[in-house]
């Protein structure tokens, strides 16, 4: 058995899905086979016109229509199974069509971004080598970096809000709380993630900016402070959701054995539950940084929309624009270049919160294992 | 040690050290909700209090309560009363004043108007006094000494007027000032929380009991904080959109409701300008969603958690949900414009909206239906198998009804987070900033079928529509004003509506989750 390179496992493996998949064949009711076929042909045709732009498309997604209906009708158990799978792929194909579909519209400006480095040209360097984004006048170029330093002004703000506060709640709702309270405030803490972030930029705009401008003596009430403070209620949620579930699954025979050698819940907590948890709490964090990266409305609505770097640097009573909000205020009357230019500003934002989103999962899988739950 | 023999009977000699230590966390408690309300312009600083001024009151308080912090400290140091503290206050409460007290001596020598390196220094140097006393005294001295400084100082700096409410103060080079209106509610809310941990720590007696008394009375803080942030948020909203709302409201008459806010459209022709063109527009825009996401996202649960093996395959589906799940809204919206805006008619329409909203809505529905198939026991499909039913006959009969009001509540809860999405729809769905009644979309009867390909159209389908959160950002970016009578009154109205709409569906689907919930624990 050590003897096996990978390549002949590799060729084993397919011997045996072949063969499985040949006994399937030879098991399964041949005409039940050729409906799913059909229909799953059909499904896979329609895609292809879809993505095609054909008028032809509703042709082949009619075929799927009453070949799966009919399907359902004789030989439901098979088609369930085929129909099933195939929703399942639409997550992936969704994902896939999202990075093709937004790096291919990104490439015009990461081409004319190119700038060289070391005698070698680079396609987009020009995006983080020079500090100018202007669309309009010459010399035209898009640096995004004014808006890479705003997104990191609120989000730094932001995860300064959420991530105590929200590590502090969920070890409320999962250790503190009494039964009745807990029923109290974890639906209260739902509900804060249901108000719309246009709601939040409502307010922002209309009280809060004129609030700063006022209290601080500015031009304009626009304040990377108080974008962040507002984009870290926003995330709150997710970390305390998160942190909750973590501190959750910590085993009760865990935290017990603590409490009867006599220490106290706080003891408990911060020696048990919090080091055992750490990885969840830690990906809760992390998902909350990412929804703060991500977002628009409050951002768009209460931030100047002038690409620009604060000075000095660490200025957080003024606020100009960070990616997300570049592309709400700019998609619609941009064309060309510039459009391709916030394509690639999605792609910095994209990118950056699948990392942080696949970190996260990352993270709690090796918790999980580690307590050696279930899974 | 031998604290471990004593009962709380014996302690008897500490109940009013207790008792003290109890009132000064009580007026801590008092003094950072004044000084909340204060920053909130509830109540001026320039408002006398029993014949002082506020900032006056504050400061005799916030020295008051440094003052009895250090003398529970010293109190229990000299051994008057019985506590148990522990060596050292531990290196988190070391670092925290580490901090604290760098930040007071940066401010404080800054004010003396010595330069960066001059502020630098003091502040080190006060850094370094900060973290000796917490860190190497015993603990009843190290977790109130510092504190009670810092509170006592604050205090002096409030009871003299070197800080009150004529003071100002330009931040140079931030282009900003610091005024005493901001700044004396932000002290007193600082000097407070210190003083109230400080306090709460003696109350407990120091040691284990009283880290536990101090770190509760901070968390029950932070949690009664996030709720009245929400509670206040939502009664604003409803105290400002609530005269919009029932503009012209009416029961009786012609008609059995008049609710012309709900009802009209914002043209010419109505009296009272309404919402109904975004509302219709919004109630579509959540059932093709809904219609697209949760069969597939259903199926897929289903999929993944009974047919499928682990393996990569399933692995690499969840991290696309997850993934999916995570990416910024804005995100979709590029997407939607990218994808689908050339595929229905180059414009942007309803249709684009909707499967927008779908993708965003499909990984909430996929990871909550999931979670609610694999909440089914075992034991209920080994009966059904043991009983000779088929698998896709035990899914359906069996799993599916059991998971039901796991994915109902995911459904709902997700459709309350997508209706409120503005980012995704202002770049595939677009609408005017005040539609008439006549732009409502009109999908029902839109339908038509033609000899030629695609055979079926729809063009309400394909039309440009407003909804509520779109058209609430619409209103802000044309600066609140428009061709109504009231653009503001109108805007809130909008936005208390949106909020009710949202609020609804998450009401309801939490609702449904304690129904099944008690039903099943019956």
């Amino acid at each position: 058995m050590s003897l096996s390179t990978p390549k002949s496992d590799w060729r084993a493996g397919i011997e045996r899905r072949l063969t499985r998949t040949r006994e399937f064949v030879h098991d399964t009711d041949p005409e039940a086979l050729g409906v799913v076929l059909v229909s799953m042909g059909s499904l896979l045709a329609a895609f292809v016109g879809f993505l095609l732009a054909s008028p032809w498309t509703a042709v082949p997604l009619g075929t799927f229509l009453i070949g799966t209906g009919y399907g359902w009708a004789r030989h439901q158990a098979l088609v369930a199974r085929a129909v099933t799978f195939a929703m399942t792929t639409v997550t992936l194909v969704t994902l896939g069509l999202i990075v093709v579909f937004i790096f291919a519209e990104s490439i015009p400006a990461f081409r004319y971004e190119t700038a060289s480095a070391f005698g070698v040209s680079v396609p987009g360097l020009g995006m983080f080598a020079q500090a100018r984004w202007d669309a309009v006048s010459e010399p035209v170029r898009y640096s995004l970096l004014p808006m890479i330093h705003g997104t990191v002004m609120v989000t730094t703000i932001a995860t300064l809000v959420a991530a105590p506060l929200g590590v502090a709640a969920a070890l409320f709702i999962a250790e503190i709380a009494p039964p009745r309270v807990r029923e109290l405030v974890k639906p209260g803490i739902e509900i804060l993630a249901g108000i719309p972030s246009i709601v939040y930029g409502f307010i922002g705009f209309t009280v809060i900016n004129p609030w700063a401008s006022d209290a601080f003596a500015l031009n304009g009430g626009s304040t990377y402070l108080f974008v962040g403070m507002v984009v870290g209620l926003m995330a709150l949620p997710t970390v305390v959701s998160v942190a909750e579930d973590a501190l959750t699954s910590v085993p009760d025979v865990m935290k017990n054995g603590s409490l009867a050698l006599g220490a106290t819940d706080w003891q408990s907590m911060t020696s048990i539950t919090l080091p055992a948890a750490f990885s969840g709490v830690s990906a809760a964090v992390l998902l909350g940084v990412g929804r703060a990266i991500g977002e628009t409305m409050a951002a768009t609505v209460m931030l100047a929309g002038v690409p620009r770097i604060s000075e000095p640097l660490v200025n957080v009573f003024y606020g100009y624009e960070t990616l997300t909000s570049l592309i709400a205020r700019g998609y619609g009357s941009a064309n060309g270049v510039h459009e391709s230019a916030l394509f690639a500003a999605g792609v910095v934002l994209f990118v950056t919160v699948l990392c942080l989103s696949v970190a996260s999962q990352y993270i709690e899988a090796r918790m999980r294992r580690r307590l050696g739950g279930a899974e | 040690m031998s604290r471990a023999t004593q009962t709380a009977l014996v302690r008897d000699d500490r109940t009013a050290y207790e008792a003290a230590a109890g009132l000064a966390v009580g007026l801590s408690g008092v003094a950072f909700a004044v000084g909340l309300a204060a920053l909130l312009d509830v109540v001026s600083i320039d408002d006398p209090v029993a014949g002082v001024e506020l900032p006056v009151a504050f400061g005799a308080v916030l020295l008051a309560l440094g003052a009895s912090v250090v003398a529970f400290g010293a109190v229990s140091r000299l051994d008057y009363v019985d506590t148990g503290p522990q060596p050292s206050a531990g290196l988190v409460a070391a670092a925290a004043f580490t901090a604290i007290w760098f930040a007071v001596g940066a401010a404080v020598s800054g004010a003396l108007g010595l330069g960066t390196v001059g502020r630098f220094g003091v502040g080190a140097a006060l850094a370094g006094v900060g973290f000796a006393t917490t860190a190497f005294p015993r603990e009843d001295v190290g977790s109130t000494v510092p504190a009670g400084v810092v509170a006592a100082l604050c205090g002096l700096a409030l009871l003299s007027g070197v800080v009150g409410p004529g003071w100002e103060r330009p931040l140079a080079g931030y282009n900003a000032t610091l005024f005493g209106d901001t700044v004396v509610p932000v002290v007193v809310l600082f000097a407070s929380l210190v003083t109230g941990w400080s306090g709460a720590k003696a109350y407990g007696g120091f040691g284990a009991r009283g880290r536990n008394v101090g770190a509760y009375v901070l968390i029950y803080l932070v949690v009664g904080s996030i709720l009245a942030v929400l509670v206040g948020l939502v009664a604003f909203v409803t105290a400002k959109g609530l005269p919009g709302l029932f503009n012209g409201f009416g029961l009786g008459g012609a008609s059995l409701l008049r609710w012309p806010f709900l009802t009209n459209g914002a043209g010419l022709l109505a009296d009272i300008a309404g919402v109904f063109p975004a509302l219709m527009g919004t109630i579509w825009l959540v059932v093709g969603a809904v219609l697209f996401a949760v069969p597939t996202g259903v199926g897929a649960a289903v999929f993944l958690s009974e047919y499928a093996e682990q393996g990569r395959f399933t692995g690499a589906v969840e991290v696309a949900t997850n993934g999916l799940w995570s990416t910024p809204s804005i995100v979709f919206g590029l997407f939607g414009a990218a994808f689908l805006i050339p595929r229905f008619g180059n414009q942007k329409s309803l249709i684009a909206g909707m499967l927008t909203l779908g993708f965003m809505l499909l990984p909430l529905v996929l990871i909550t239906s999931r979670e609610a198939i694999l909440a089914v026991p075992d034991e209920y499909r080994d009966a059904s198998a043991a009983l000779g039913v088929s698998k896709w006959q035990t899914i359906r009969s069996v799993v599916l009804p059991a998971a039901i009001p796991g994915v109902t509540t995911g459904v709902i809860l997700g459709v309350g987070r997508i209706a409120g999405e503005t980012a995704p729809i202002l770049l595939t769905m677009g609408g005017g900033v005040l539609p008439a009644k006549s732009a409502a979309p009109n999908v029902m009867t839109g339908f038509r079928l033609s000899t030629s390909p695609p055979f079926v159209s729809n063009p309400a389908l394909l039309e440009a529509t407003s909804a509520l959160p779109y058209q609430l950002y619409a209103l802000i970016t044309a600066g609140l004003s428009g061709n109504i009578q009231n653009p503001q009154e109108y805007a809130w109205g909008l936005a208390l509506t949106l909020l009710l709409v949202v609020l609804v569906f998450y009401a309801v689907g939490i609702a449904t989750r304690y129904y099944f919930r008690r039903k099943l624990h019956q």
